[in-house]
């Protein structure tokens, strides 16, 4: 009967977990890199669903992002640890997005700015749940410290 | 709306990644050897870039817009200008007062390989010219890397070896000269730009 019990907690825990992950939004990248530079967002997923979000900027480089679950997030707010390697601002981006429910409302926008080598976190709060991203922030080619990493794909 | 596709045609434009904002030259209408014009091109090291910037959004005009430079070690803006310093590439973010960006457009940076000459046509000049004595002709750069065209106008040394003969004078732009024939003789104009530079030859006669 006791391991019965802890089996229905297991599982409850599980549920809640599944839950608590899927709860939370999604980030989309919305602009290109260019030439030669790197601007890439990719999720890290564990057992459970995407855990968070990693990012690779190079210096000098903006991206834009948009925010979703089931439609564009509400009261978006980005912070990032270490401004003078990874700044962050809110973004208009004039264009309507469909909800699941049928409705439209307007993309909620951030743009991620590269600003120095080195690595920082962004962490996003909104009505839909929290994100975190880790940015890397890599230097131009020719810059000091650029030497020594490999040959990258076009906007890889 | 409609107008800011017909202004591209106009005077060419670098389009912002969230296709919201537009950065254009400033050229007049007429002046096909406007150094201003190609903002698509990367900007020459030393010269500045004088943005025009519209944006076409739907259901509002244009906002105060601002400008800013994500990496001011290679593209500074200074009083709405953009000041090319180093090779690279920085995004420049055209932003509302409040700080919330409306789009960015990555500009590039280039150093100046080759400086060529034009009238204010358009039409190169090479070689020798001719000019009659009190004759004037306006001459404006063009800077290049390698086969690609810079944009900018950058503050490039003008002399000529010959003053009795033929005189640089300033018309107002930065980077156009006037030349006046003043007395029959030879001179050799020259134009530099950093260790670019470029030469032709004045013959001035009664």
């Amino acid at each position: 009967m006791k391991s019965m019990l802890g089996l229905v907690y297991a599982f409850a825990a599980l549920a809640l977990l599944v839950a608590l992950t899927a709860c939370n939004p999604y980030l989309v990248a919305q602009s290109p890199a260019p030439p030669g530079r790197s601007a890439r967002l990719d999720s890290v997923d564990g057992f459970w669903g995407l855990r968070y979000y990693r990012m690779e900027i190079s210096t000098g480089v903006a991206m834009a992002l948009t925010c979703n679950r089931n439609g564009p997030c509400e009261h978006v707010k980005v912070v990032s640890d270490n401004p003078a390697i990874v700044e962050v601002r809110p973004a208009s981006l004039g264009v309507l997005a469909r909800t699941y429910a049928g409705d439209a409302k307007t993309e909620a926008a951030i743009v991620v700015v590269g600003k120095a080598p080195g690595t920082a976190k962004l962490h996003l709060s909104a009505e839909e749940g929290e994100r975190d991203v880790v940015v890397v922030v890599i230097p131009a080619p020719g810059a000091p410290g650029s030497a020594d990493r490999p040959a990258q794909l076009p906007g890889s | 709306m409609r107008v800011v596709p017909l202004l591209l045609l106009v005077s060419g434009c670098g389009i912002g990644a969230m296709h919201q904002a537009t950065l254009m030259g400033q050229c007049a209408a007429d002046d096909a050897a406007c150094s201003r014009r190609h903002p698509l091109a990367p900007i020459a090291i030393g010269a500045r870039f004088y943005p025009e910037v519209a944006a076409d959004m739907a259901g509002t005009s244009t906002p105060n817009l601002r400008l800013e430079s994500a990496a001011p070690d290679v593209l500074a803006v200074e009083a709405g200008t953009l000041v090319a310093k180093h090779a690279g590439t920085s995004a420049v973010l055209i932003s509302t007062d409040d700080g919330s960006v409306v789009d960015f457009v990555h500009v590039w940076v280039a150093p100046v390989t080759q400086i060529s000459l034009a009238r204010r046509d358009g039409d190169r000049l090479s070689g020798t010219i001719g000019l009659a004595v009190g004759e004037d002709l306006t001459i404006a750069p063009a800077l290049w890397n390698g086969a690609q065209r810079l944009a900018g106008d950058a503050d490039l040394a003008w002399s000529s070896s010959n003053d009795t003969a033929v005189t640089v004078l300033r018309d107002g732009s930065t980077d156009r000269r006037r030349i006046r024939a003043r007395a029959p003789g030879v001179a050799t104009l020259t134009v530099a730009l950093g260790s670019a530079t470029t030469s032709i030859g004045v013959e001035v006669v009664p």
